[in-house]
C-alpha cells in the first residue's frame, strides 16, 4: 500500500499540528488525552483503543441502571454510544486485529489448539457484537423515538438487555486480548516489524478517518458520559469507613 | 516474514483463503498455475449462494458499486478479498455462470475476483464453512450481502 508516512502527514497538515498543540494544552486543563502517537507499538495502540471500548461499556452499564430504575432511555445516548462502537471499534480496531494480529498468531502456531481456539472465539464474538450493535442502532433510530427523544419502556428494556449481553461478552473479551493475545503477539514479532506495523496502523487511521480518530472518539465518549452523569471519576470512589479497622 | 509482507497481511489472508489468479482479462477456466474456484451451496438462512472451494460464503460490498474494490485497510482485515494470484485462472463450479466471473485491480496490490462486476470477499466472522454471519451487516461504510448464482445480492425484503 502506498500511504504517506506519519511524519509526512503531520508535516503536510498544518491544521493537524495546530490541533495537536491545542489538545495538548487542553489536557492540562480538562484531562483530554494527549494525541502523541508516533512510535506507539501496535499492541499498545490496540490496548489504548480498548480504553474507548471500556468507556462505552461503562455508558452501557449506566444506561442499563437507568432502565432498572424505571427511567426510559434517551435515543440519542444509545445512538451516540453505539455509533462509537460501530465506526471505531468494529469498523477499524477489530479490522486491525482480524487482518494483522490474529492471522499472525495462527500462522505462528497453527497446531496449538489453545491459540486457534481462542482466536476463533474472538472472531465469533466480534461478529456477534456487530449484530448487537446493529440492533441497538435500529432500536434507537429516530422513527422509534417518542416525545422528548426517549424510547418506550418496552424498547428501553430490550435495548438494556442487548447492552448487558454486549458488556458481558466484551469485558472478558478485551481482558483476554490485553493479557494473553497481545503479549503473545509481541513475543513472536521482531522489534522492527512491530515498529513498522505501529506506523502502518497510524497511517491506516489517518487514511480512513483523515485525523487522529482516537482523540476524537475520546471527546465523543466524554460528552456521552457527561450527559449520562457518569463522567465525574470521583463518584466511583468508595467510602472506606466500613473497612477501617475497628 | 519481513516488514513489507506484514503490511500486506490482509491481502495475504485473502490469498490463503482463495488460491486463484488473473486480471480483468484473465482466463476463466483453462490454463496452468493456481486456480480459484467458485461454487454454489445451500446455506441455512440464505439459501443457494456463492461460496469458495472450501465452502465459505462470498459477499459483495455495496460501495463497490459493481465497479471497483473499495474495501481496503482495516476493512480488508475483516473482509479479506478473494485474491487472484498472478499466472493462474478462475473456475466456475457447478451452478456458477462462468461468464460472470472476472477480476478488478486491488488498490493494495494484485487482482480481486469479481462476479457480475461485484468484487468478492469472505468474512472473518464465518469461522467455519457454510456460515453466512456477515449477511446484511452494515460495516466499514456500507452493507454486505451474499450473492445468488445469478449475480444479484440477497437483500432482505423491506
Amino acid at each position: 500500500m502506498s500511504t504517506p508516512g506519519r511524519r509526512a502527514i503531520l508535516l503536510a497538515g498544518g491544521g493537524l499540528a495546530v490541533g495537536a498543540a491545542t489538545t495538548g494544552t487542553a489536557w492540562a486543563a480538562t484531562g483530554s488525552p494527549a494525541p502523541a502517537r508516533d512510535g506507539l507499538p501496535p499492541d499498545d495502540d490496540l490496548m489504548r483503543e480498548h480504553g474507548v471500548l471500556k468507556r462505552v461499556l461503562l455508558c452501557y452499564r449506566a444506561m442499563t441502571s437507568q432502565v432498572e430504575a424505571g427511567h426510559p432511555l434517551t435515543a440519542a445516548h444509545v445512538q451516540d454510544a453505539a455509533l462509537i462502537i460501530h465506526d471505531f471499534t468494529e469498523g477499524f480496531h477489530e479490522g486491525l486485529e482480524e487482518g494483522y494480529v490474529f492471522p499472525r498468531l495462527r500462522s505462528a502456531d497453527p497446531i496449538n489448539s489453545t491459540v486457534t481456539g481462542t482466536v476463533s472465539t474472538l472472531l465469533v464474538q466480534h461478529a456477534r457484537g456487530r449484530v448487537i450493535t446493529q440492533y441497538l442502532l435500529a432500536q434507537a433510530a429516530p422513527v422509534k423515538t417518542g416525545p422528548g427523544g426517549t424510547l418506550s419502556a418496552d424498547t428501553s428494556a430490550r435495548v438494556s438487555g442487548a447492552m448487558q449481553a454486549f458488556v458481558r461478552m466484551y469485558e472478558p473479551h478485551e481482558a483476554r486480548e490485553d493479557t494473553v493475545v497481545f503479549p503473545a503477539f509481541r513475543r513472536i514479532v521482531p522489534a522492527q516489524e512491530l515498529a513498522d506495523l505501529g506506523q502502518h496502523f497510524a497511517d491506516l487511521e489517518q487514511q480512513q478517518f483523515g485525523r487522529d480518530e482516537f482523540t476524537a472518539m475520546v471527546a465523543r465518549i466524554t460528552a456521552i458520559e457527561q450527559a449520562l452523569g457518569s463522567y465525574d471519576l470521583s463518584q466511583f470512589t468508595p467510602s472506606v469507613t466500613p473497612y477501617l479497622p475497628a | 516474514m519481513n516488514s513489507r509482507v506484514w503490511l500486506l497481511a490482509p491481502a495475504l489472508a485473502g490469498l490463503l483463503l482463495a488460491a486463484g489468479c488473473g486480471g480483468r482479462s484473465a482466463p476463466a477456466a483453462s490454463g496452468h498455475g493456481p486456480k480459484v474456484t467458485v461454487l454454489t451451496r445451500h446455506l441455512d438462512g440464505v439459501g443457494q449462494v456463492l461460496v469458495t472451494a472450501k465452502g465459505y460464503a462470498l459477499y459483495m460490498f455495496e460501495p463497490d458499486n459493481q465497479r471497483s474494490v473499495t474495501c481496503t485497510g482495516a476493512c480488508a482485515g475483516s473482509w479479506p478479498p478473494v485474491k487472484v494470484p498472478d499466472g493462474g485462472s478462475y473456475v466456475a463450479g457447478a451452478g456458477v455462470d462462468g461468464k460472470l466471473l472476472g477480476s478488478d485491480p486491488d488498490p493494495e496490490g494484485g487482482q480481486v475476483l469479481t462476479y457480475n462486476g461485484w468484487p468478492l470477499y469472505t468474512y472473518t466472522g464465518d469461522v467455519q464453512p457454510a456460515q453466512a454471519t456477515g449477511q446484511a451487516i452494515d460495516l466499514n461504510g456500507g452493507e454486505w450481502y451474499v450473492l445468488r448464482p445469478d449475480g444479484s445480492p440477497l437483500k432482505p425484503t423491506p
